[in-house]
């Protein structure tokens, strides 16, 4: 049965991908949206059967590679980890497939935006329940594959094709990272298998290799390795920049591919690998540096950004960042609590903010916008639940999830962790603001749009509507019904059991009680400031930009981190590549090579067609000169 | 040098081979030319063949004489007679104009 | 001997210059009489060496029929005159030096031959038809070429009788317009051929094609 989860978004894909065409539009939309809900219901059930009767399983589904010492598996490996991932990844796909029926109505090519969705979904299940990492490394590569398809799905624009290949492009170099790791590990371990790596993990706590004319500890080289694999997927700072442009895509496939499943891979692969992270200090050290770092760049970029998906990338960009900061801290479970979470609000507020888009027929700048809280109600009160659970609001799920990593990181100890914990909080502050920056601007204050007029925009179909409902029940449910289950402190029947592995177990005591109130404090009373900013006040942000220039302009450009690669990378990158082509490959290998060769045969034989004179005198010439040759050689002999 | 011997028609022989085989391909007039350097050729065969059965004291020399020279006679009929038709073909005789198998 | 001498050089001095007249003329036709001139002097030669029944057959059949052919079939294709073109041409004369070249290399190979060679041991006993002088160079011919080499005297006959057949082959074209009597077509004419029966009309006459 559980074969049936992965393989009916497969089945799903191929029917509207290649058959798409015969089948037609409607049949193919319904064909997808069934399956993949199917596997939405059956990864509910498997969830269950994990919860209750605490089932796992390694399923082996075929021999892929038998090579030497490298055995390699496709199958699936059933426990709390992967279960849970499942639930996320098939619910969110299925509401993702089913908004998209109304979202893409007026697109010609439906079948194969299903058939790429599909697709998506079946190769980010085969990520999760992998039992080794070349089953890991291969869903790995299919998301990312996908997302280029699903980013570029426009392709007759230009701006969507350089965001698909930046995407790409990007997610390669942390693939890269990823399969020197992979190498690594086979090279000390023998074996790509999760179970076998993880029993020798200890043994080789102390060995020391050498890595670029560095001694390093093989276990923090391996950790590091697969983080900037995760830093690649994940978009935390460093390989983040093809995360905003990724918004070229249509709306449904950010709120599938950015907030839910393809981001929180890089999340997923740590906690997997828990067993490699608690043995290296530094590893965990380095995550928290740089998801720390992530949260706070990401929130400060997200004040100013002027697009609406845009806010909501960054937005997603920080909350990743929250979510390897608690990795870094050792709180796995937390982490994996605010995936859950996260992955309801996120797309709620994706799938919110198309609808938003498709009211304003395709609009997308929030400065244009304003003023339609009245006409647009369903999607205003959605939007608000997406907001406030994102923010972290009292008893909603982003509050239980996001305030246990900030407790965590406090509960730490060290000062890693009371600067994390400072810049958490700091960062959260940020959140509300923009969040509610970018709900005040869209729907309040005066109607700024010039295309068309305040009786034209109208509410998303029912199709539209009903996904967005289900979001929003888990995105205020999730957290109060889940949280015994994932942070259980300590309690018996413990959630987790073997798949994620802690060092030393998680601290059970609770910080004061100041600290648990101050954050709950700062998001309440962040909603009149934005009320004043952005709806009283309006001068008041354009004041303080005006004041602050250089600032202004460095939030703006995303402190110029795009135009520090394109320094750095891009434009030497181009300037080799031309000059390779333009000296290497045409004046040289062309010449000597093919061009070379083709012309210098012409030239010889175009000489020696000029023996078949035709006379035959000449001919006969021939022959003597050569019969005389003959009789010199004779007699001279 | 007064006394003639065998050396002296070997040479004559060879003298005439060889002016026939200049004119075969030293010549750009006209085909019958070459016809008849082939004539000469045949003809310098002979005077070895003959002069060889003279020395030697052997008569075989001239009986394969005759027999050269009819092969000869019929040759040259033939060579003709596919020059005639030629000529009434492309109307040219010339060696020149004569390039049919350029290639 | 020296009568012998003489004229030995008087003879092949001539056939030389003229085998190389066959070659340089500019008139086709001159080359030809050269090449009857070659003929007569090569026969003399033959005859008197010893050879006479050979200098005769060649006169007759070489300069006869042969040099004949060619005089006919020069006047016949109408070859024009023409500039010599064989040395101080404009246009490529460089094949001319190397020509010569080859040409001499093979004229001293073949007189190498005559310098260095040494006869068979046994060669005198090996053949055993020999020139006598008790009976004529063409009895002596006949007894020899009509019982040893029969076979290769029928057999030169039948490539004449090919040749022949083949010179009219190739030549054999019908003429248009020619008026011939074909006896065969005048033998196996038939009555309906030739008669026709007509119903004449009084006073109407009958047309007669014709």
């Amino acid at each position: 049965m559980e074969i049936l989860i992965i393989a009916l978004p497969l089945i799903a894909s191929i029917i509207s991908g290649f058959f798409g065409k015969f089948i037609g539009d409607r049949k193919s939309e319904v064909i997808t949206s069934l399956l993949v809900s199917i596997s939405a219901i059956l990864s509910a059930l498997v969830l269950y059967e994990v919860i209750v009767n605490n089932y796992q399983d390694n399923i082996i589904i075929a021999t892929w590679i038998s090579s030497g010492s490298l055995d390699v598996n496709w199958s699936m490996k059933i426990d709390s980890l992967s279960a849970i991932m499942l639930v996320v990844v098939t619910s969110v796909s299925s509401l993702v497939h089913i908004y998209s029926i109304g979202y893409m109505s007026h697109d010609p090519h439906k079948p194969r935006f299903m058939a790429y969705l599909s697709l998506f979904t079946f190769a980010m299940l085969m990520l999760v329940t992998s039992d080794n990492f070349i089953q890991l490394f291969f869903g790995w590569e299919g998301v990312g594959l996908c997302s280029y398809f699903l980013i570029g799905f426009w392709f007759k624009k230009d701006s969507a094709n350089t965001a698909a290949i930046k995407a790409f492009v990007v997610n390669r170099v942390g693939d890269f990272g990823f399969a020197l790791g992979i190498f690594l590990i086979f090279y000390l371990f023998g074996t790509v298998n999760y179970s076998e790596v993880f029993e020798l993990i200890p043994t080789i706590v102390e060995k020391n290799i050498i890595f670029l004319s560095i001694e390093i500890n093989a276990i923090d080289l391996i950790c590091l390795l697969l983080f900037v694999g995760a830093m690649g997927k994940s978009a935390q700072i460093l390989l983040h920049t093809w995360l905003p442009d990724a918004m070229e895509g249509p709306t449904p496939v950010s709120a599938l591919i950015h907030a839910a499943t393809m981001v929180t891979a890089g999340v997923f692969l740590v906690v997997r690998c828990s067993p490699i992270y608690e043995y290296s200090e530094l590893a965990l050290n380095v995550i928290t540096v740089v998801g720390m770092s992530t949260a706070f760049f990401a929130a400060t970029v997200a004040l100013v950004q002027k697009d609406i998906k845009k806010i909501i990338a960054y937005s997603t960009c920080s909350q990743l960042g929250y979510m390897f900061f608690a990795t870094g801290v050792g709180a796995y479970n937390v982490a994996m609590f605010h995936l859950f979470t996260h992955a309801f609000f996120k797309a709620l507020l994706f799938l919110g903010s198309g609808s938003v888009i498709h009211a304003f027929k395709d609009e997308q700048d929030i400065n244009n916008m304003g003023g339609v809280w009245k006409k647009l109600p369903y999607t205003y009160v959605l939007m608000i639940i997406g907001t406030l659970a994102l923010t972290g609001f009292p008893f909603l799920s982003g509050f239980y999830s996001k305030d246990a990593i900030i407790e965590f990181a406090y509960l730490r100890g060290n000062t890693t962790g009371f600067y994390a914990a400072g810049i958490g909080i700091f960062t959260a502050f940020l959140t509300s603001i923009y969040s509610w920056r970018l709900i005040f601007k869209t729907f309040h204050g005066e109607f700024n749009n010039k295309n068309i007029k305040v009786e034209d925009t109208h509410e998303s179909p029912m199709v539209m509507l009903i996904p967005l409902i289900l979001l929003s029940v888990g995105a205020i449910f999730a957290g109060y019904t889940f949280k015994e289950l994932f942070i259980s402190h300590g309690v018996a029947g413990n959630f987790w059991q073997d798949s994620i592995f802690f060092l030393k177990p998680l601290s059970t005591e609770h910080p004061p009680f100041w600290f648990l109130i101050l954050t709950p404090i700062l998001v309440i009373s962040s909603i009149p400031l934005a009320y004043y900013l952005f709806v009283k006040n309006k001068n008041l942000p354009e004041q303080i930009a005006n004041v602050n220039k250089p600032l202004y302009q460095f939030l703006l450009n995303k402190w110029y981190f795009d135009e520090l690669y394109e320094t750095l990378f891009v434009k030497p990158s181009k300037t080799l590549g031309l000059f390779l082509w333009k000296f290497f490959d045409i004046k040289l290998i062309d010449r000597f090579g093919p061009d070379g060769i083709s012309a210098f045969i012409k030239r010889c034989s175009l000489r020696a067609s000029k023996f078949q004179s035709g006379f035959i005198y000449q001919y006969a010439f021939i022959m003597l000169v050569g019969f005389s040759a003959l009789l010199t050689f004779l007699i001279v002999k | 040098m007064t006394e003639i011997g065998l050396g002296h028609y070997l040479i004559l022989g060879a003298v005439i081979f060889t002016i026939g085989i200049i004119g075969i391909f030293l010549n750009r007039k006209n085909i019958i030319v070459i016809l008849m350097s082939i004539e000469l050729i045949l003809l310098a065969v002979n005077i070895n063949l003959v002069s060889f059965s003279i020395y030697l004291d052997d008569l075989s020399g001239q009986i394969f004489t005759l027999f050269i020279l009819t092969v000869a006679a019929a040759e040259a009929a033939i060579g003709l007679a596919i020059i005639v038709v030629f000529y009434r073909n492309s109307g040219t005789i010339r060696v020149e104009e004569i390039d049919n198998l350029k290639g | 001997m020296i009568a012998h001498a003489i004229f030995f050089y008087v003879f092949s001095i001539i056939a030389v210059i003229s085998a190389i007249m066959v070659t340089v003329s500019k008139n086709t036709v001159h080359s030809v009489f050269f090449l009857i001139l070659d003929f007569i002097s090569i026969s003399c030669l033959f005859i008197m060496i010893g050879a006479e029944f050979l200098g005769m057959i060649m006169l007759i059949v070489y300069v006869g029929a042969v040099a004949v052919l060619f005089l006919f079939v020069v006047m016949m294709l109408n070859v024009a005159q023409q500039k010599n073109q064989w040395f101080n041409s404009e246009e490529n004369s460089g094949h001319i030096p190397v020509g010569l070249i080859i040409s001499t290399l093979i004229f001293f190979e073949l007189i190498i031959v005559v310098g260095g060679w040494q006869y068979k041991p046994n060669l005198l006993g090996s053949n055993n038809i020999s020139i006598t002088n008790e009976i004529s160079n063409t009895h002596s011919l006949g007894q020899v070429l009509y019982t040893d080499y029969i076979h290769v005297f029928q057999i030169s006959g039948m490539i004449l009788l090919i040749a022949m057949i083949g010179a009219i082959v190739l030549t054999f074209r019908q003429r248009e317009g020619v008026k011939k009597q074909s006896y065969i077509k005048q033998i196996s004419r038939e009555r309906v051929d030739g008669v026709e029966v007509l119903d004449v009309t009084s006073n109407k006459g009958v047309k007669i094609d014709d």
